[in-house]
């Protein structure tokens, strides 16, 4: 059966879906793709620049001969790192589980789900605290040796884009609480979980790269 | 189908005027529920728990993988793990981030800074590295 919608600017019913055309739908754009949603991949597009010059650094300076101070083999600790890749790697599924909740109008899941993501997010952000501190104690610093400045700074900017992802979506859940989150404002979800997703992926990357590769 | 319907119908004037599968015609009638920028529909949530899954299964082999270090050659165990991590890079990006079921320009964009990164900073240290050593 063909779902039936109210046109926001006439007020007739027409057939789901046909509001897109341009010229009625209030979102539609001249290039037909949501332009928030654009924005939002060409960001990530050039986050992928921004990640990968980090991560070419550590490659760079982590071994280079004559630093003082501890080395990778000496600080990693794996089994505990793959705990909070795993939860972070999860807490995608909450995140586009809370989109497909919010999709269908069911807006109890949308803020189980969201506030799930949220609380995996900050599981990983004190992972991560906890492994600096650990770093720390065992004589790694930021200003110890190369190593350990292209480390801090790596990991530390990708805490801080999950840190911004924790905030972002502690405000979806509350603007849910205050019914300020409808069906129809579900492409906001959307784009708060393509940043969400994305700073999986680049910690995906980081992880092998950076703590399973071969040193 | 309800008179109701058939009325709303008539009133849209959306008479298919391009083959099904073409994507421009599926552009211009969306089907129904989709949002503006989806040419498919998204997943349904058990297929995103079956993805979790298999994302999980990898980062598991891939640790395993990681502690062999010593009983297969290094160069072995670096293309295991880059192979694992692209596959788990490109099911989150396909999947989670729905590059499968949306406009074809997004995943062109995302492609072009996930390509463009490694290349260019491929160079980069095959460059400096040697600058670096001397």
């Amino acid at each position: 059966m063909t779902a039936i919608e109210q046109s926001s600017d006439t007020g007739e019913l027409v057939p789901a879906g046909a509001g897109h055309d341009a010229g009625h739908d209030p979102h539609a754009t001249h290039s037909g793709v949501a332009n928030a949603k654009l924005a939002m991949w060409l960001f990530l597009a050039s986050d992928c620049l921004f990640f990968g010059a980090f991560i070419a650094t550590y490659l760079l300076y982590r071994d280079r001969p004559g630093q003082t101070g501890p080395t990778p083999q000496d600080v990693y600790n794996i089994p505990f790192t793959s705990v909070t890749s795993f939860i972070l790697l999860m807490s995608s599924l909450t995140m586009v589980l809370a989109l497909a909740a919010v999709q269908r109008g069911d807006y109890r899941r949308f803020r189980v789900w969201i506030m799930a993501t949220a609380l995996f997010g900050a599981t990983f952000i004190g992972g991560q605290i906890f492994e600096f501190t650990e770093f720390t104690r065992e004589g790694l610093n930021v200003d110890t040796n190369l190593f350990g400045s292209s480390f801090f700074i790596l990991t530390g900017i990708h805490g801080t884009h999950v840190l911004i992802g924790i905030v972002w979506l502690v405000a979806l859940w509350g603007l849910s609480m205050q019914s300020r989150i409808s069906q129809g404002d579900s492409e906001r979800v959307e784009i708060a979980g393509l940043y969400w997703h994305f700073v999986d992926v680049v910690w995906i990357v980081i992880f092998t790269v950076i703590y399973l590769l071969p040193k | 189908m309800s008179d109701i319907e058939t009325q709303a119908i008539e009133k849209s004037g959306h008479e298919p005027d391009l083959p099904q599968g073409d994507l421009a015609y599926r552009m211009a009638h969306p089907a129904p529920n989709l949002l503006p920028g989806e040419v498919r529909a998204h997943p349904d949530p058990w297929q995103y728990v079956v993805v979790a899954i298999v994302l999980a299964v990898i980062t598991a082999v891939e640790i395993a993988v990681s502690y062999m270090e010593g009983d297969i050659p290094d160069g072995l165990i670096v293309v295991l793990l880059l192979a694992m991590m692209v596959v788990k890079f490109f099911l989150v990006a396909s999947w989670f981030m729905h590059l499968r079921t949306d406009q074809p320009i997004f995943k062109r964009l995302f492609i072009v800074g996930a390509i463009a990164a490694p290349l260019l900073y491929l160079i980069v240290l095959a460059t400096l590295h040697g600058v670096l050593a001397d």
